[in-house]
């Protein structure tokens, strides 16, 4: 088979980081190739570089056996290239033939658009491709994984040989990924080249032909998915052997940090969303909550660090009732909180670092001096932060939108450390981050609970949870239902608490 | 109400034109007027409505390529200064065309601050609001004051356009033949509905300034422009989603531009026809007094679009028509009633939705209304200015849901920042 696209000593430099350097690549006319990496291992700027909204600082880019050059992604278009970026490129409120079109619409006279040969032309595509979708929809009445067909077919609808995905399955649901990888074999069985990024190894295993690592800005690999097991693969992008989320011997000691008794938490529309939920955290224990999402568990996190009201029941912090307390007063009073999504509730994503990381200690030591800011104190402590928690950035003062999720993860985990609370709430801490990140946010806990912190943690990943915890207990529609020891479940049993499957448990 | 929203844009606007109609036909009977659907209020109405509705469609094109256009009342400013000049020292279309000029001129520096430099839409603005004014005087200081009858505030006469009855449906003549005149048989037959709806047609047909024809032959140009051409969807995408129009190869900046330079050139026509018989026939600092913000409200009223623009404009027309001629206050006084049974009717379609606040609050101001309807005679001469804006709060407290801005609307954009 020839070669869709090669790249020979790819070097892209940005101000005090190489992003690529001196990357290899060759992609067969006609094979699904992954690329995969940590968070900042290059993958997002090689896809750039691939596209030309990016010029490499050295090396060649061969096309279909030419060497080629372009000014812009217009001309990679041109010559087959089409990408379809993470964050959909989509208007809402036109519909899917207009955003399909867009740039490349057939016209009459006096630039009239030809709707009826656009739609044609539209159709055909699709339907060669297996992809259906009704052109007269507005995107905004999409779902997600429609909304990703429709930026395919914008791509395919410019004649694309070449489709580079940007991350594709980090928007779906388990359901669409399955279409996706459906969408994905039929578009290579007509003839199409498919790139993409990706970090979540077992859809890498599962889809791609070829495997491509990227460490570091360096392409440290290209292996074939029948030759590695996930766990090589994770080695490899990390460069060392994996830790597991596994704790060993208990720390947990006799005084209870976070006491929660009878709490009841009922929304606007008056429904019961957290049932009577009792439970204790003692010092030195991290306790698990498992449970599908929206039984319940974000809501009760919510109720414990105080952002939505009790209807019922008491929050008892280190012995202190604390039920109709500010938000500030309990973190003041040693609640650490790691949010489930970073992005709304975790970072101000335009604010600089040493900003971010006052947010919620912003009364406290080091970040003010009586009612003013200490921007030397709270800059100090950043660089603190991004020393001791390893936060991969040029400085304290770059916004927070230009971290990669994982450390941008890292820099929340690492904010709530060095509080050093007494109790920490960590909603989802290793979601949609890489794996080295996810090592590292699992050691910060195991660390903190040594020293004696209670963790309450919640997590779709059973794996942590089962790992991490020392007690876990299962939420369905809004009531605990039951309580398991890590050492014995497993995760198919959990699963089946989760569900509903079993009913009577250890409770 | 779900069959209704099916309907084509014009011909459900003709739907809610009708319904208003009824509803002025049986308050004037109750109010023993005759002038809420006269021939005369019809006439007026449409001349208020011209510069709404050119500021209204001005405000589109903006908007639509997602710059925020409150500087819509300078420009108008702009365009009533050399409206006047441009007739006065050169004929009347080249007043038209002067103001259209200017008012161009006023978008071209918005779009240079918001565009080129980012500056944010309100604040660009509000300066160019801030500036037209004093442009105009000093221009009035060097040019206005050395024109016989002119001075530092004012100009001398302003010669128009002229006008045109429609044939046909309005009397009007070809060559030297007086057609029929069907709208005004209708309005003289004193059928309940159909007669008042005659007369209002008959208005809106009856010396018929050139310009007000090319204003109202706007709307559907420029729903064909924006919604059938490539030019049009390029611009909407720099409203909607602009980094999507880049990632295409399309030139964002260069369609903001033009989106912004349009809506200047249509205020500065609406500033060109206040100053022109039509309305004033003369040019007199101040005399826009608040139109551009008037028109941006037809702009929300209309929804973003052309059909809905000419809706809002003839609405927001008619109180400021009436109350020019409304010497004992009757009119004025029916309008009130039409409030309060316009808001009963908002209740209801609450009620149907079961949205509880606005039923309450929607019933409560109808209620007010009705009750300053049935205890009063007359009404102050500002309650018919305020119509508008209370109008216009109305719709957006009670369907602010349903409105649809572009989603860029006003969000400062910067090439290669995806």
């Amino acid at each position: 088979m020839a070669l869709a696209i090669e790249l020979i000593g790819i070097t892209k430099r940005f101000p005090g980081v190489v992003a690529n350097d001196h990357v290899e690549l060759k992609v067969e006319e006609g094979e699904i190739h992954a690329i995969c990496g940590e968070n900042g291992a290059g993958k997002s700027t090689l896809m750039k570089v691939l596209y030309w909204m990016l010029q490499a600082d050295e090396g060649t880019m061969n096309v279909f056996g030419q060497e080629v050059r372009f000014a812009s992604p217009t001309e990679a278009i041109g010559a087959g290239i089409g990408m379809v970026h993470q964050h959909f490129m989509l208007a809402d409120q036109l519909t899917v033939l207009e955003n399909v079109i867009l740039g490349a619409e057939p016209v009459h006279a006096l630039g009239l658009i030809d709707f009826d040969e656009a739609k044609d032309h539209l159709k055909k595509v699709a339907e060669s491709y297996g992809l259906f979708i009704d052109p007269d929809d507005l995107v905004e009445e999409l779902e997600v994984g429609e909304r990703q067909r429709v930026e395919i077919i914008k791509v395919l609808y410019r004649g694309a040989k070449i489709l580079i995905l940007d991350e594709p399955t980090a928007v779906l649901v388990p359901q669409e990924v399955e279409e996706l990888f459906r969408n994905m074999r039929d578009l290579k069985k007509d003839g199409a080249t498919i790139l993409f990024i990706d970090h979540k190894l077992d859809e890498v295993l599962a889809i791609a032909d070829t495997i491509t690592v990227l460490r570091q800005g360096q392409s440290v690999a290209t292996v074939k998915p029948d030759q590695v097991t996930a766990q090589d693969l994770a080695e490899l992008m990390v460069g060392s052997e994996l830790p597991t989320p596994e704790t060993t011997e208990s720390t947990v000691r006799d005084e209870v940090a976070l006491e929660v008794s009878g709490l009841t938490v009922i929304d606007q529309d008056e429904r019961v969303i957290v049932d009577d939920v009792s439970f204790r955290v003692r010092r030195g224990e991290v306790l698990g909550i498992a449970g599908v999402e929206g039984n319940g568990q974000t809501e009760l996190i919510e109720a414990v660090i105080g952002t939505s009201p009790a209807a019922r029941g008491i929050v008892t912090l280190n012995g202190a009732d604390v039920t109709r307390a500010t938000v500030r007063h309990r973190r003041e009073q040693g609640i650490g909180y790691i949010p489930q999504d970073r992005h709304r509730e975790g970072l101000l994503l335009p604010a600089p670092l040493w900003e971010n990381a006052a947010l919620g200690h912003q009364t406290q030591q080091p970040f003010s001096k009586g009612i003013w800011m200490d921007r030397q104190g709270a800059r100090q402590r950043t660089e603190d932060i991004r020393r001791e928690f390893d936060v991969r950035t040029p400085d304290v003062d770059v916004p927070a939108h230009a971290l990669s999720g994982g450390n941008q993860q890292k820099l929340i985990v690492g904010r709530e450390m060095m509080a050093e609370p007494s109790v920490l709430l960590a909603a989802h801490p290793t979601r949609g981050i890489d794996v080295g990140a996810q090592a590292a946010v699992w050691e910060d806990i195991k660390a903190a609970r040594r020293a004696g912190m209670a963790t309450l943690l919640v997590s779709a990943d059973l794996d942590e949870l089962i790992g991490l915890s020392d007690t876990i207990v299962v939420m369905l529609r809004g009531r605990i239902v039951a309580t398991l020891d890590p050492a014995t479940v497993t995760p198919r049993d959990l699963g089946a608490f989760m569900t509903g499957a079993t009913s009577a448990g250890a409770a | 109400m779900k069959r209704l929203s099916e309907l084509p844009a014009w011909l459900r606007w003709s739907l809610y034109a009708a319904g208003g109609v009824l509803l002025l036909t049986v308050v004037q009977t109750l109010e023993g007027t005759d002038r809420l659907t006269s021939v005369t209020s019809a006439q007026s109405m449409l001349r208020w409505a011209i510069p709404i509705l050119l500021a209204g469609l001005g405000g589109l094109y903006s908007e639509r390529a997602g710059v925020v256009n409150i500087g819509l009342e300078g420009m108008m400013i702009l365009g009533t200064w050399f409206g006047a000049w441009g007739a006065i020292t050169y004929g009347a279309w080249w007043g038209i065309v002067a103001g259209i000029i200017g008012g161009a001129l006023g978008g071209l520096l918005h779009a240079v601050a918001t565009v080129t430099f980012g500056v944010d839409h309100i604040i660009s603005g509000v300066a160019v609001n801030i500036l037209a004014p004093g442009i105009t005087r000093f221009l009035s200081s060097e040019i206005l004051t050395n024109i016989p009858g002119g001075s530092i505030t004012q100009s001398p006469r302003v010669p128009g356009v002229g006008s045109a009855t429609i044939p046909f449906l309005a009397g009007g003549t070809i060559g030297n033949w007086t057609t029929p005149d069907l709208f005004g048989w209708l309005g003289t037959r004193e059928w309940f509905f159909i007669s008042d709806f005659a007369n209002l047609l008959k208005g809106v047909m009856t010396r018929v300034s050139w310009v007000t024809l090319i204003a109202v032959l706007l709307v559907p140009l420029t729903a064909w422009l924006l919604w059938r051409t490539r030019f049009g969807l390029r611009l909407r995408i720099c409203g909607e989603r602009p980094e999507a129009g880049e990632a295409q190869g399309i030139d964002v900046y260069r369609y903001k531009y033009i989106g912004v330079v349009i809506s200047g050139a249509l205020a500065g026509m609406a500033g060109a026809f206040i100053a022109s018989p039509e309305l004033s026939g003369i040019y007199l600092e101040g005399q826009t007094t608040g139109r551009g913000f008037i028109g941006l409200a037809a702009l929300i009223f209309g929804n973003w679009r052309p059909i809905g623009v000419l809706g809002g404009a003839l609405l927001f027309g008619y109180p400021f028509g009436i109350g020019l001629r409304d010497l004992d206050g009757s009119a004025s006084h029916g309008l009130i009633l039409v409030n309060a049974i316009g808001l009963a009717a908002v209740a209801i379609w609450a009620f149907t939705r079961s949205k509880r606040t606005d039923t309450v609050l929607a019933l409560a101001l109808s209620g007010i209304f009705a009750l300053w309807y049935f205890t009063t005679d007359v009404v102050p001469d500002v309650w018919i200015n305020i119509l508008p804006f209370v109008i216009v709060l109305l719709v957006l407290i009670f369907f602010a849901q349903r409105l649809r801005p572009p989603a860029a609307d006003g969000l400062r954009y910067r090439k290669g920042q995806t």
